[in-house]
């Protein structure tokens, strides 16, 4: 009985207050990228690869050591050369001593295993142990797993794609991925978290958004001084130089 | 000694502060009858009325240390009477805005209109950014009054001064004393400007994303942390105005010679002064995003920044009054049960600022439980005192020994203000959520126990109204006369 | 329940002792015809300080490593439910959910005796995530934050229904947001 009465209120109330709702408001859809969700902790389909050190399946990898995967296509004139190369710069600068193995894998059917080695060799990757280069006869399957759909555009036969890392866990399970350009912090947390280590809380990438207590833009990948942080001092640096310049003065009466 | 013209403003504060109170009790009581099911009001309804009650209160008792403060500052230093009439003329003008958002905008973000809630818009259109601008006025209004104290007071003294630093050592001939209550006033207004500093970068986030036109969005941890350091340091700096008073006038209406600054009241206050500042961060345990470090200082500076000030507090008032002839009035008797309620208040404080209780007790019943008690059985009380003193200075009156039938009304005041905190903390304590319109079934006892606390609280508001005409009546006097009487000075 | 109520009992304990200080205090001063009052003060007053001192450390020692942050972390969940929040209700999915495009599970089952994770975000205003067991006392909660992911993790000793509250005002709607989920 009560309960109907509550929610009947409760629903005419609002009701009658929807056409108050002027403003349309963007709604954390529009100002969030939930992508970066899609797919997290599901099993990673067990692809075969294939690479410059044989043949083998994702599984044979992981259970090994987590992966980071990235995904490029060889002919790629916009964002996969910088990606790549921001990624080997954070790796190196992160000095990790966590474990994890690097696979660069093509999504471009044309692209074949000595075109993925040359691309390694521009990096000056192709000796590196913990980098694999491969390709994949289920570049489909791979797409569906995780959710990443690039599109071709036959005007400048490129794909439009977003830049997209894939962190995958000992028992194959995606721990995290992270889209766009990222700055390290945001490559150390994929990093730990492929390596079990709990990390209890994360942000999403966000549009328009500035002054975040935290310090990454998706948008250049560069860091940025915690502006956020910056303002949560300000009203105690404000005081005090407001009462060091009042303090400044002599008193009258002493 | 303050002028006839700044008793009249101070006068005014009082007579508005105790209308204001009476009206927001009453909205409080009418939510907890609600609770109770005694009544029945839309949920809307009853979130204006927690917006406006919350809003209310917080402001009415941050203005009452100030303008309580600001009187006795006259005791020490040059006060100017045109600067209080500013803050009350600004003061009246944000309420009567923030009320007519609240009851005609039909404004319901609550008074901590934590982002992005206000730009949800359920009300009127033009109650988000006219609730804005009342709070850009009421916070103006402080702002320039704090500044304009804290010019007072270092018009005669140095900065150091001020803060006592020179009581830092053990010796006893300082060449300029520092009274306790220019230090501890000092402490908290320059919280109280801090925490208003903070509001204002708030107001300027919302601002600009409100007229950003979607360009611009806030990140909600950040707003948060804003909210609640504005929020939570101002109702702390209330606290210490009100203790102010106490150690100004505590000793005097007592018959007992003056409290004075020794080396560890000045070190105790100036350590408050740092760690309320970041006591705030109790308030995001539950934000797991909150940088961890952040969650430990929360908790390390909530236990520490107890130690100076109410354990000077506490051992300052038993050492003034055990054993000793006192003269019981009834401004040191409020004075002496605020201490009480403030303690216990604190206590119930501290056992939600432990992050291992707070995952049971963060948003239950317990979090208005303990600032209930602080507020309605510490700082209000600690008002009232100076109200009551405040009333026979101006109508000459000596403070007479508490009598019998005020006696009684302090009774109803203990119980009605205690039993209604009590079914708080008990609900608290079974998980009732708080800011819940109505129960949900689960709930058993929960209606119950706002039922019940909606009567304590009734008998409280009566032993309000029953201390409050005396007080009104004698405060009026000063605007009757043009003349002092003999005795005001 | 246990844990409720000692916060509780501790609560009112201490209540009694202060309110029973004071009036000790309060008899001591009526009816003096001279003061009688703390001689030499100094040494009690630093024995005080200490006590008081003592007391806020040892409790912090105590309480700090009880903190719920780091609940589980070297467990892999056995299951992860999403949790997007808006007004007034929680979506809730084993998949994760976007807020353009949202998909639900009616029923959500988690496993007993075994970590669970809820990664909480939302979707519109913050709320709150507050879960609990069939007593309706609270066990655990996380803040639901637009543009954040807190991940919740828990163990859940006894099979049946639970169910989540909201815990942070989010409008008119908020009593009234809630959902629940099964363990067995």
């Amino acid at each position: 009985m009560f309960k109907s009465i509550f929610f009947f209120t409760t629903l005419t109330s609002l009701t009658l207050s929807t056409p108050l709702f002027g403003q349309t408001l963007p709604t954390a859809g529009d100002i969030y990228n939930f992508s970066e969700e899609s797919k997290v902790y599901t099993k990673m389909i067990d692809i075969p690869l294939n690479t410059m050190e044989g043949n083998f399946h994702l599984s044979d990898l992981y259970a090994q050591k987590p992966i980071i995967m990235a995904l490029v296509f060889t002919r790629c004139t916009g964002i996969c050369s910088p990606f790549l190369l921001q990624l080997h710069d954070h790796l190196r600068s992160l000095d990790n001593k966590r474990k994890f193995s690097v696979l660069v894998v093509s999504f471009d059917p044309k692209d074949s295993l000595s075109e993925m080695q040359s691309l390694a060799a521009r990096f000056q990757l192709q000796n590196n142990k913990q980098w694999i280069f491969a390709t994949t006869p289920q570049i489909d399957s791979l797409k569906t797993a995780i959710d990443f759909y690039p599109t071709w555009d036959s005007t400048t036969a490129q794909f439009d794609h977003e830049a997209l890392l894939v962190g995958i866990n000992e028992n194959g399970y995606i721990g995290k991925k992270l889209l766009g350009m990222r700055d390290e912090r945001a490559l150390l947390s994929l990093i730990k978290e492929i390596n079990n280590e709990f990390v209890f809380s994360y942000p999403l990438p966000a549009k328009n958004t500035i002054f975040s207590c935290f310090t990454y833009d998706p948008a250049t990948g560069k860091k940025k001084p915690s502006l956020g942080l910056l303002i949560l001092l300000l009203p105690a640096i404000i005081t005090l130089s407001l009462l060091l310049w009042l303090g400044s003065r002599k008193p009258k009466l002493n | 000694m303050p002028t006839l013209s700044f008793k009249r403003i101070t006068s005014a504060w009082i007579i508005t502060i105790l209308v204001l109170f009476v009206l927001a009790i009453s909205f409080g009581i009418t939510m907890r009858f609600n609770q109770g099911r005694d009544i029945d009001i839309s949920p809307v309804t009853f979130y204006s009325l927690m917006t406006v009650h919350g809003l209310t209160m917080i402001g009415i008792w941050a203005v009452a240390g100030m303008a309580a403060v600001n009187y006795l500052l006259a005791r020490y230093v040059k006060v100017s009477t045109s600067l209080n009439v500013f803050a009350f003329v600004l003061t009246v003008v944000g309420v009567v805005i923030l009320w007519v958002v609240g009851f005609i905008g039909k404004f319901h973000a609550g008074w901590t209109f934590l982002y992005p809630l206000p730009f949800r818009v359920a009300w009127e259109e033009w109650a988000t950014l006219w609730f804005l601008i009342g709070l850009t006025v009421l916070g103006v209004g402080w702002l320039v009054w704090s500044v304009g104290m804290i010019m007072q007071i270092l018009k005669k003294y140095t900065l150091g001064q001020s803060f006592a630093w020179q009581h830092f050592t053990k010796k006893h001939d300082v060449a300029v004393e520092t009274p306790p209550f220019i230090l501890i006033t000092m402490v908290s207004i320059i919280g109280i400007l801090i925490s208003l500093i903070t509001a204002v970068i708030l107001l300027v986030l919302f601002y600009a994303e409100y007229f950003s036109n979607g360009t611009f969005t806030n990140d909600p941890l950040l707003m948060k942390n804003l909210t609640y350091f504005f929020g939570h340091t101002i109702a702390n700096e209330a606290l210490y105005l009100g203790l102010a008073t106490l150690y100004e006038l505590l000793p005097e209406v007592s018959g007992r010679p003056k409290f004075k600054t020794t080396w560890y009241v000045a070190v105790g206050w100036n350590c408050t002064m740092v760690f309320v500042l970041t006591a705030f961060f109790h308030h995001l345990y539950m934000d797991f995003v909150q940088p961890y470090g952040f969650q430990l200082v929360g908790q390390f500076a909530s236990y520490f920044a107890s130690i100076p000030s109410a354990a000077v507090t506490i051992v300052s008032v038993i050492v003034l009054i055990y054993g000793n002839k006192i003269k019981w009035s009834l401004t040191n008797i409020l004075f002496f049960l605020g201490l009480v309620g403030w303690i216990i208040g604190g206590v119930g404080a501290l056992i939600d600022a432990t992050i291992s209780n707070n995952i049971i007790l963060h948003n239950t019943l317990w979090v208005p439980a303990h600032f209930h008690t602080y507020n309605v059985m510490g700082n209000v009380l600690f008002s009232l005192a100076f109200f009551v003193w405040a009333a026979n200075q101006f109508a000459g009156t000596d403070s007479k020994n508490i009598s019998k039938a005020q006696l009684v009304k302090l009774s109803i005041l203990v119980i009605g203000g205690f039993g209604f905190v009590l079914m708080f903390y008990i609900a608290g304590a079974y998980s009732v959520p708080r800011r819940y319109a109505l129960y949900p079934e689960e709930f058993t006892s929960a209606a119950i126990l706002a039922s019940a606390g909606a009567w304590f609280a009734l008998a409280y508001l009566i032993a309000i109204l029953l201390l409050l005409g005396n007080i009104v009546s004698k405060c009026l006097k000063v605007f009757s006369s043009s003349q002092p009487s003999p005795l005001s000075h | 329940m246990k844990e409720h109520m000692f916060i509780l009992t501790l609560f009112l304990v201490l209540a009694v002792i202060i309110a029973g200080v004071f009036t000790f205090v309060y008899r001591s001063s009526v009816g003096n015809k001279e003061d009688n009052g703390i001689k030499n003060p100094t040494g009690k007053r630093f024995i005080f300080f200490l006590l008081f001192t003592g007391a806020m450390v040892i409790l912090l020692f105590i309480t700090i490593p009880k903190s719920p942050y780091y609940a589980f972390a070297n467990d892999a969940p056995a299951k992860v439910i999403h949790v997007s929040a808006m007004q007034y209700m929680f979506m809730m999915s084993s998949q994760a959910i976007d807020p353009n495009n949202p998909s639900m599970e009616p029923d959500i089952t988690v496993p007993v005796d075994k970590v669970v994770e809820f990664r909480v975000t939302s979707s519109d205003v913050t709320h709150g995530f507050g879960i609990y067991n069939d007593k309706a006392e609270l066990i655990t909660q996380t803040q639901a934050m637009p543009g954040y992911v807190n991940r919740l993790r828990f163990k859940f000793t006894k099979p049946g229904n639970y169910n989540i509250l909201c815990l942070e005002y989010c409008g008119a709607g908020h009593a009234v947001m809630r959902s629940s989920f099964t363990v067995n």
